[in-house]
């Protein structure tokens, strides 16, 4: 269960969300709608406490977003951006990447492991060994996901992760991310993807509104 | 004893500026000002410490030399947090126990264990020795400094990134850690490893220029710069683990706020 409760996000002097309210329970799959700029990727960035609230409180999983839990929360939840970072020289290096800190020591994946999961994802088991430089946009989308599945997080915040995919990709992004024991809160503008969402929320004013598909 | 430099002696090597300054004039690159301003500053700061030298050093008295120390400390510590672009008043204190821990414990260890002067608090190597250490430290900790935010600053979804796979603050920042001390030593690796043959050091040559023998002042100049790249090693990474806990918040972002140029 997540919930933002009369959150008041404020990003270069203007109010994004003013006491906005959501609540998403789990397996829930939930796309974000709105104009350009109108706080979309800064309230899935908030949820992870990247940016600070001006007002209001983020709970997930019933532990409420304070600089004591945010740790905690962190580690329950994964942030795919547009162009996201994997952090590293090559492929294996940026799966592995996460394996290197305290909270998941002794957690490493096997090689078997990881190709299985590319598979999935329409990435060739090759891609482990290639530098990040050189790869795409939406393979780089990809190999976060695959990270992100390999720390088995089951929360996910998806910033237009599909719009450098081809169709067998997407579908392939499309089946991981929609499985029933993942909570998705998504932006989007693909019309495949908000029809499989549960609930599209736009955001309207500084609020957050339940749309009706 | 070295030649002195007479009054006309001196004017031809102020006369010698001309050439740079016609350079600048020629090429218009607006830092004639800035030149000249340096050039006075240089000369009344010079004169002045020369006046307090001599004083210091026949007073020869361990409380005066200490306190011309500290004082050259706490100029160094506010110099390099204003080149670095950091606000000093939340970092002050903390790069002040960075720079000052470093250069006291490696001159110390020059002072008190390899030379052994009597008296042990003989300011002739306590003044020039902390100072030349200091001096090379300030370069290097405005590097490792302004490398290692403006690093961050510029990698902010990087280090987010880092955060939101389950790094804590330290191991979220190592990266820029390890570039920002790198930059800071770099130079001091290239400039030992051409040592002699490219460049002939400032405290060597003084010595010899003084009448030391070549050998003394050379076993001088290692230990100088064994010295002079231990502080810089050590005060790189203490300031900044130092200053991790200002220049971050309770969610561990890294605060606007500390940079200058944030008003």
């Amino acid at each position: 269960m997540i919930v933002f409760k009369n959150i008041v996000l404020n990003v270069h002097q203007q109010t994004l969300l003013d006491g906005a309210t959501l609540r998403i329970s789990g397996g829930d799959k939930i796309v974000v709608r709105g104009r350009s700029g109108c706080g979309k990727s800064s309230l899935l960035k908030c949820a992870g406490g990247a940016l600070p609230l001006a007002g209001g409180s983020i709970s997930i999983n019933d532990l409420t977003l304070t600089p004591a839990t945010v740790a905690a929360i962190r580690s329950k939840i994964a942030f795919i951006g547009q162009e996201p970072m994997l952090g590293t020289e090559n492929v294996r290096d940026a799966l592995l990447l996460p394996f290197h800190f305290k909270a998941h020591h002794g957690n490493q994946p096997t090689d078997e492991r990881m190709a299985q999961l590319l598979d999935h994802l329409h990435l060739p088991a090759r891609i482990l060994d290639q530098p990040c430089k050189r790869i795409s946009g939406g393979e780089k989308q990809r190999i976060a996901i695959a990270r992100a599945l390999l720390l088995n997080k089951t929360i996910f915040f998806a910033d237009e992760v599909t719009s450098a995919l081809d169709p067998e990709s997407k579908a392939a992004v499309m089946t991981e991310l929609f499985r029933p024991e993942i909570t998705l809160l998504s932006i989007s503008h693909d019309s495949e993807w908000v029809n499989a969402c549960d609930r599209v929320i736009e955001i309207t004013k500084a609020q957050l509104v339940e749309a009706i598909q | 004893m070295t030649t002195d430099l007479s009054l006309p002696a001196m004017i031809s090597m102020y006369a010698l500026m001309g050439v740079p300054l016609a350079i600048l004039v020629y090429l218009q690159l607006g830092m004639v000002r800035d030149m000249l301003i340096g050039m006075v500053r240089m000369t009344l700061q010079l004169i002045l410490v020369g006046l307090y030298l001599k004083y210091i050093f026949q007073l020869n008295h361990p409380l005066v030399s200490l306190l011309w120390v500290a004082v050259m400390l706490g100029v160094a510590n506010f110099s390099i947090l204003r080149k670095a672009g950091l606000k000093p008043g939340p970092f002050f204190w903390r790069s002040l126990i960075g720079i000052a821990g470093s250069t006291l414990l490696v001159s110390g260890w020059f002072i008190l264990i390899a030379i052994r002067p009597d008296p042990i608090y003989d300011a002739r190597y306590m003044v020039p020795i902390v100072g030349m250490i200091l001096g090379n430290c300030l370069r290097s900790n405005v590097l490792s400094l302004e490398r290692f935010y403006s690093g961050i600053r510029k990698n902010e979804n990087e280090f987010m990134t880092y955060l939101m796979l389950g790094a804590t603050l330290h191991e979220a920042t190592r990266p820029y850690l390890r570039d920002a001390v790198k930059a800071a030593i770099n130079p001091a690796i290239a400039t030992m490893a051409t040592m002699g043959i490219v460049s002939l050091p400032g405290m060597m040559t003084g010595q010899i220029l003084g009448g030391t023998m070549p050998i003394i002042a050379i076993k001088y100049q290692i230990g100088i710069m064994i010295c002079i790249f231990t502080a810089m090693v050590i005060a790189a990474l203490v300031n900044i683990l130092l200053s991790l806990s200002v220049a971050f918040d309770d969610h561990q972002r890294l605060k606007q706020t500390i940079f200058i140029s944030e008003q």
